[in-house]
């Protein structure tokens, strides 16, 4: 078989593997200190000293951003995992089996998704308190539940009846085997764009909800937050908006980029 | 008509399920709302007296019908920071988000439909890889981060409008307008890439249909069979998409309105969070809740006028 050259996949892993890379270094060692104040130096546009300028207290912007970074990656990876591990527990468990805990569960999933995933996080951020990076992971994390479990749940019902399924099943295999061994290796074709997908949504709604100021709060900086603290001073320091933004787009846009080149990928394989 | 009546059932359903969840989660940890009206130094006759006037000591599910009756006579209790009725504080609000969101919406429909169209008839390697690129690019574009430079340059520095100053929606209707255009814009970018997107890939795949194949080796000609035939019959999926476009604006504009300093219900909603006035909270959560569920039905009922296969399995 001829190897297909996915253009998606490579570009998509280059530019979200050097901001990943870079944040994760971020995690680490910063240039300088994300929370050092100098008075010497506000409010500077970008130069080599300060690749993304300072802001009015003085602080590198690069840095904090490194830092930043790192939370909204921290809560976007965390979030993914419980919805996908949740969401697929449900989904499967409902695809495989049917019957009336499919129906129920279904309908309250219909209730939840009737929620736009923003204002669901708001409503749980709400009930469990502003704030708190755990409380933001939780919150967004119930929000991502019911689309992979929906997802599961079509990918599961469809293999059901699967004649290797049934073959499976005479030869003994119980239901938990089935659903682990014998169908969870075929769901990764879609799970993993919708993981991509998922994170990239994680990461924007992460965002939005620290920009509206009950996120992530200081001193766990993260990028929504950086950015409404931006707005305020577009006028004197645009390089903080500009940059804060950029970093965030271009994450979003390679990990989209992945997703893209995944599905090709999939469908080229049938 | 079957087809018609299933669908409002399920989605009263879904009405009545969302705001049960959602009243029964606020009635779990908002303790008790006569305290919170009057402060931890009220007398315990007040309170009692306070709780017997808001109904309080009735059982749970006689509250939850009562509090879901005055959703639409407009009783949705009192605001524990305002001291005003829920109702007169956010009616004023769901209009200019209605605005918001209409404007949109119109945005996006205008754009997106004939970039659909017009993308898919530029099919090859290179545009494919742009038009991916350039969509993912649009997408990944926070619409808050769009908003801040949009405000900046049109209402900083060429003046356009006053960002932080709506005019009035009645007295300058069009001046209002103009100023929630801005906001629409930042909404619009994103999901228009996503609906261009989801036409094109419908499209294609109904281009690849044997009906298709048939009418053009026929002889007609292919933009009337793409015209005729194909737009025809890539217009369910369309429609329910733009159904959840409705509903992702309605989130998305809860972010916007902050950036622009819009007075509308997501403004409110996230200022009401940060005070813990339930009350509010509580009603506007189930407000945009039904308003998405609305336009998902209206979307469903669209379609069944548009293809009388969904009309047939109602029957069935």
């Amino acid at each position: 078989m001829k190897k297909h050259y996915n253009g998606y996949l490579i570009a998509g892993l280059i530019i979200s593997g050097i901001i990943i890379i870079m944040t994760i270094i971020g995690m680490f060692w910063t240039p300088y200190s994300p929370t050092a104040m100098s008075g010497a130096a506000k409010l500077q546009a970008p130069s080599l000293a300060h690749l993304f300028g300072t802001d009015n207290f003085g602080r590198d912007i690069f840095s904090r951003v490194l830092k930043g970074a790192g939370t909204t990656l921290t809560i976007a990876v965390a979030t993914v995992a419980i919805g996908a591990f949740f969401g697929t527990l449900i989904g499967a468990n409902t695809g495989y089996f049917g019957g009336i805990v499919d129906d129920i569960l279904m309908r309250l999933n219909d209730a939840v998704t009737a929620f736009p995933s923003i204002l669901l996080a708001l409503l749980i951020i709400s009930l469990t308190g502003t704030g708190k990076k755990y409380n933001v992971i939780l919150a967004l994390g119930i929000v991502f539940i019911p689309s992979f479990a929906r997802l599961m749940r079509t990918t599961y019902a469809s293999y059901r009846n699967a004649n290797y399924i049934i073959s499976a099943r005479l030869m003994g295999a119980g239901s938990g085997r089935i659903m682990m061994i014998h169908i969870l290796p075929n769901t990764v074709r879609v799970l993993l764009p919708a993981l991509t997908i998922g994170f990239n949504n994680a990461v924007l709604a992460e965002a939005s909800m620290s920009f509206l100021g009950i996120g992530v709060a200081p001193p766990d900086a993260s990028l929504g937050y950086m950015l409404s603290d931006a707005q305020g001073m577009f006028s004197v320091a645009p390089w903080y908006a500009v940059c804060t933004g950029l970093v965030i787009i271009l994450l979003v846009f390679g990990v989209g980029l992945i997703g893209a080149g995944m599905q090709k990928q999939g469908s080229g394989v049938n | 008509m079957k087809y018609t009546a299933k669908k409002i059932v399920l989605m009263l359903v879904t009405m009545i399920l969302v705001s049960f969840l959602t009243y029964t989660a606020f009635e779990l940890v908002s303790g008790d709302p006569a305290q919170a009206m009057l402060g931890t130094e009220a007398t315990p006759a007040r309170l009692a007296a306070l709780r017997e006037e808001l109904g309080l000591n009735r059982p749970f599910l006689i509250r939850y019908f009562s509090w879901l009756g005055g959703l639409f006579t407009g009783n949705l209790g009192v605001s524990f920071s305002y001291k005003l009725p829920v109702w007169q504080l956010i009616a004023p609000k769901i209009e200019v988000t209605l605005w918001l969101c209409l404007i949109s919406f119109i945005l996006i429909t205008v754009i997106s439909l004939p970039l659909g169209i017009w993308s898919y008839r530029r099919s090859g390697k290179i545009w494919d890889f742009m038009h991916t690129a350039f969509n993912q690019l649009c997408m990944a574009i926070p619409p808050f981060f769009i908003g801040i430079l949009l405000s900046w340059g049109f209402g900083i520095v060429l003046r356009v409008f006053t960002p932080g100053n709506l005019p009035d929606l009645h007295a300058h209707f069009f001046d209002a307008i103009r100023y929630l255009f801005f906001a629409a814009v930042c909404l619009a970018i994103p999901r228009s890439a996503m609906t261009v997107r989801m036409m094109r890939s419908t499209v294609i795949g109904e281009m690849e249909q044997a009906y298709v194949r048939t009418a053009i080796s026929r002889g007609n000609d292919r933009r009337a069979v793409l015209t005729r035939h194909v737009l025809k019959n890539s217009l369910v999926p369309v429609v329910t998409f733009l159904g959840q476009t409705m509903a992702e604006l309605i989130g998305g504009s809860i972010v916007v309105e902050q950036v622009f300093g819009i007075p509308g219900l997501g403004r409110f909603l996230v200022a009401s969070i940060s005070n813990r006035d339930y009350p509010v909270v509580q009603a506007i959560v189930v407000i945009l809740a039904f308003w998405v569920v609305l336009t998902g039905t209206a979307a469903d009922l669209v379609n069944q006028r548009i293809d009388p296969r969904l009309r047939l399995e109602g029957k069935r």
